[in-house]
C-alpha cells in the first residue's frame, strides 16, 4: 500500500510561481487548497462566506508577494498560519475574544469517498466511520483531519496549533483508535 | 499498554512519520492481534482516498476570486489564452406517474432521462475577460425537477414547470436571473455583485444566503422563504416598500388578479387577507428541514393545506391535472408527506385521513 504523499507538487506550483509569475500554477494552488482552507477558517470564524473572503484575502497577498515566494520554506504551513491569523483576527473584531482554544472548533471535513472498484466496505459501515469521526472531540477530530485531508506532518500540525508534537501523536491515536473500533463493533462477524 | 501501541504505530504509519522499525513493530503486533485486521485494513484503504474535488463549483470561486483581484487594481492573467467553460445540469431528477396499465414503478432517485435544456435561438459566444461562454436559460417540464451551478459558483435547484433565464449574467456580468416557477438558490457571496432574480411580481435582491422563490403564475400566492442570511424584496407594483427578511421567515404575497378573478367566479363574501405577509417557515415536528424546501430533496410536503392548493402541486409534481367536482372537497385541509409514491399511492393515502373519491382518465385526476 502506498503511502499518501504531502502535495508534493506545492513546491512545483510555488516556484513556477515565484520565478515565472505562472497564473495557471496560481490557479492550481487555489483549486488545491482552498476547500480545505475555508473549512479550517469556518471552523473558527463560524461563517462559510467570511472564511471564503479570508482565504481570498491571503491567496491575494500570496500573489502580490510572489517575488519573494520561494524564500519560504514550507508554503502549505505558511498559508494556513496565514488564514489561522486572519481568522483569529476576524474572531477578534466581531467577538473580542483573544484567544479561541482549538478544542472549540468543530471542523467539516470531506465524506469518505471509496474507489469504486476497490470498493471494501458497505454502506453501513462508512456511515458507522462517518459518525465516529464526527463524534470525536473537537481537537482529535481537527488535528485527524489535518493529518488526513491535508497531508500535514505531526511537526507542521504541531507548529500551526501551537501544541507539542506528543500532543498531535497522542490525539492521532485515539481518533484512530475510536474510528476502527466503531468499524469492527459494526461490522464483525462471529468467527 | 502494548495494545494502544498499536494505535500510535497505525497513525505514524499511515501519516508516513513511520521508521522502518515502527513499520515492522507494526506488523508484528497485528500478528499477534488480529481482531482488528480487516478494520485496519479498510481504513488504510479509506485514508488513501480523496473525496473528488468539485471542479466546477472550485472554477467558478476562482473567478470570483480573480474579480476580487480586478477590483484591487490586481489581474494576474493579463496573457492567458481564451478558456471555454461550458454549463450543464448536472443532476436531473424524473417521477414517474402510475398509469393504470404499466406496472413499471421506479422508486430510485436518479433517472437520467430527457436533456432538459434548452438554448436560446442565437447560440453566439460572448468573450468577457477572456473567456467564452454560452448563453443559457433552463425549462422544466411538469413532473421533473433539475439542479445547476450558475458560472459564479450559485447553485440553482429549479422544482417541476419552471424556467430559469439567465442568459443575463453572460452578457453584462450583472447577477441578474429571470425565474417563473420555483427555485432554491444558493447564492455565492459577493458584495460586489448582489445576485437579484425578478420574477413577474416581485425582485428579490441578495448578497450570498440559501433560499427558496416561489412564483408560479396560476398559485394564489408568492412565496420567498429565507432558509440563512438576509434577502431584500421590492414588490413591482409597490415600489416604494422594501422588505427584509431574516433566516426562517417567508414573505407571502396574494397574487391579487388570482383572487380577484375567483371572487367574480364564485361571488364569495371575502374576509380582508392582507395582500403580503411575513410568516415563519413551517416544519413538521422533529424536522430540521422546512416544508417549504422538502421539494428539494424530493419530498413533497404539505401542512394544513387546502386541497385545491395541495392538488396544483401535486400536479406538477406528477405532471397530471386536477378537477374538483365538488367544492366541499377542495377546501379539505391536509397534512402530511411524500417521497416516492406514485400517485395513486399518494391519492390512496390522502383518500384513508380525509372523504373523498377519485377517478385518473389519462393524466386527468378527478375528485368527486
Amino acid at each position: 500500500m502506498e503511502k499518501k504523499a504531502p502535495y508534493k507538487n506545492i513546491n512545483d506550483l510555488q516556484r513556477r510561481i515565484a520565478v515565472y509569475e505562472d497564473e495557471a500554477a496560481y490557479k492550481e494552488l487555489f483549486i488545491q487548497l482552498f476547500t480545505s482552507l475555508t473549512r479550517f477558517s469556518t471552523g473558527i470564524v463560524q461563517s462559510k462566506e467570511t472564511a471564503e473572503e479570508i482565504v481570498s484575502d491571503v491567496f491575494i497577498k500570496i500573489w502580490n508577494d510572489r517575488a519573494r515566494l520561494n524564500e519560504i520554506d514550507d508554503l502549505q504551513l505558511y498559508i494556513y498560519v496565514a488564514v489561522k491569523n486572519n481568522s483569529l483576527r476576524k474572531l477578534k473584531q466581531v467577538n473580542k475574544k483573544s484567544t479561541l482554544s482549538i478544542d472549540a472548533m468543530n471542523i467539516e471535513m470531506d465524506s469518505l469517498y471509496q474507489n469504486p472498484e476497490e470498493k471494501i466496505l458497505s454502506n453501513e459501515s462508512l456511515k458507522d466511520i462517518d459518525s465516529a469521526i464526527n463524534s470525536l472531540p473537537h481537537r482529535a477530530k481537527l488535528i485527524f483531519k489535518l493529518a488526513k485531508e491535508d497531508r500535514m506532518k505531526y511537526k507542521e500540525i504541531a507548529s500551526l496549533l501551537n501544541i507539542s508534537v506528543k500532543t498531535v501523536d497522542h490525539q492521532l491515536a485515539i481518533a484512530l483508535k475510536k474510528i476502527t473500533s466503531a468499524l469492527g463493533i459494526g461490522s464483525r462477524k462471529k468467527s | 499498554m502494548s495494545r494502544d501501541k498499536i494505535w500510535h504505530l497505525f497513525a505514524r504509519k499511515l501519516t508516513g512519520e513511520a521508521s522502518n522499525e515502527e513499520l515492522n513493530e507494526f506488523e508484528l503486533l497485528i500478528k499477534e492481534d488480529s481482531s482488528f485486521y480487516y478494520e485496519l485494513q479498510a481504513i488504510i484503504q479509506l485514508w488513501e482516498q480523496d473525496e473528488p474535488k468539485d471542479q466546477e463549483y472550485l472554477e467558478a470561486t476562482y473567478l470570483l476570486h480573480l474579480e476580487r483581484m480586478k477590483e484591487q487594481g490586481i489581474e494576474p492573467g493579463k496573457n492567458v489564452e481564451t478558456e471555454e467553460i461550458e454549463i450543464r445540469p448536472f443532476t436531473i431528477f424524473t417521477r414517474q406517474r402510475n398509469k393504470i396499465f404499466a406496472g413499471v414503478l421506479l422508486s430510485g432517485i436518479v433517472v437520467i432521462a430527457s436533456v432538459l435544456l434548452y438554448k436560446k435561438k442565437e447560440d453566439k459566444p460572448i468573450t468577457i475577460n477572456n473567456l467564452v461562454v454560452p448563453k443559457n436559460e433552463v425549462v422544466t417540464k411538469n413532473g421533473s425537477n433539475t439542479q445547476l451551478k450558475l458560472p459564479d459558483g450559485t447553485l440553482v435547484w429549479l422544482n417541476a414547470g419552471s424556467k430559469l433565464d439567465y442568459s443575463r449574467i453572460y452578457e453584462t456580468g450583472i447577477r441578474e436571473v429571470y425565474l417563473t416557477g420555483e427555485a432554491f438558490f444558493d447564492v455565492v457571496k459577493n458584495p460586489a455583485r448582489p445576485f437579484i432574480i425578478h420574477t413577474s411580481t416581485i425582485d428579490v435582491k441578495v448578497l450570498g444566503t440559501a433560499f427558496n422563490v416561489k412564483a408560479y403564475p396560476d398559485d394564489k400566492t408568492v412565496e420567498t422563504s429565507l432558509v440563512r442570511g438576509s434577502v431584500e424584496i421590492r414588490v413591482k407594483n409597490r415600489p416604494s416598500e422594501k422588505y427584509l427578511l431574516k433566516p426562517n421567515q417567508k414573505l407571502v404575497l396574494v397574487n391579487e388578479n388570482l383572487i380577484e378573478k375567483t371572487i367574480k367566479e364564485q361571488r364569495i363574501n371575502t374576509v380582508t387577507v392582507p395582500v403580503i405577509t411575513i410568516k415563519k417557515l413551517t416544519y413538521f415536528n422533529g424536522e430540521s428541514n422546512a416544508v417549504e424546501t422538502a421539494w428539494i430533496q424530493n419530498k413533497l410536503e404539505f401542512k394544513d393545506e387546502p386541497f385545491a392548493d395541495l392538488a396544483k402541486r401535486l400536479g406538477r409534481w406528477y405532471d397530471v391535472t386536477f378537477e374538483f367536482r365538488n367544492s366541499y372537497s377542495e377546501e379539505i385541509r391536509l397534512t402530511g408527506s411524500f417521497e416516492n409514491e406514485t400517485l395513486v399511492q399518494s391519492l390512496e393515502a390522502l383518500k384513508i385521513a380525509t372523504n373523498f373519491n377519485y377517478k385518473i382518465e389519462t393524466d386527468k385526476v378527478i375528485i368527486y
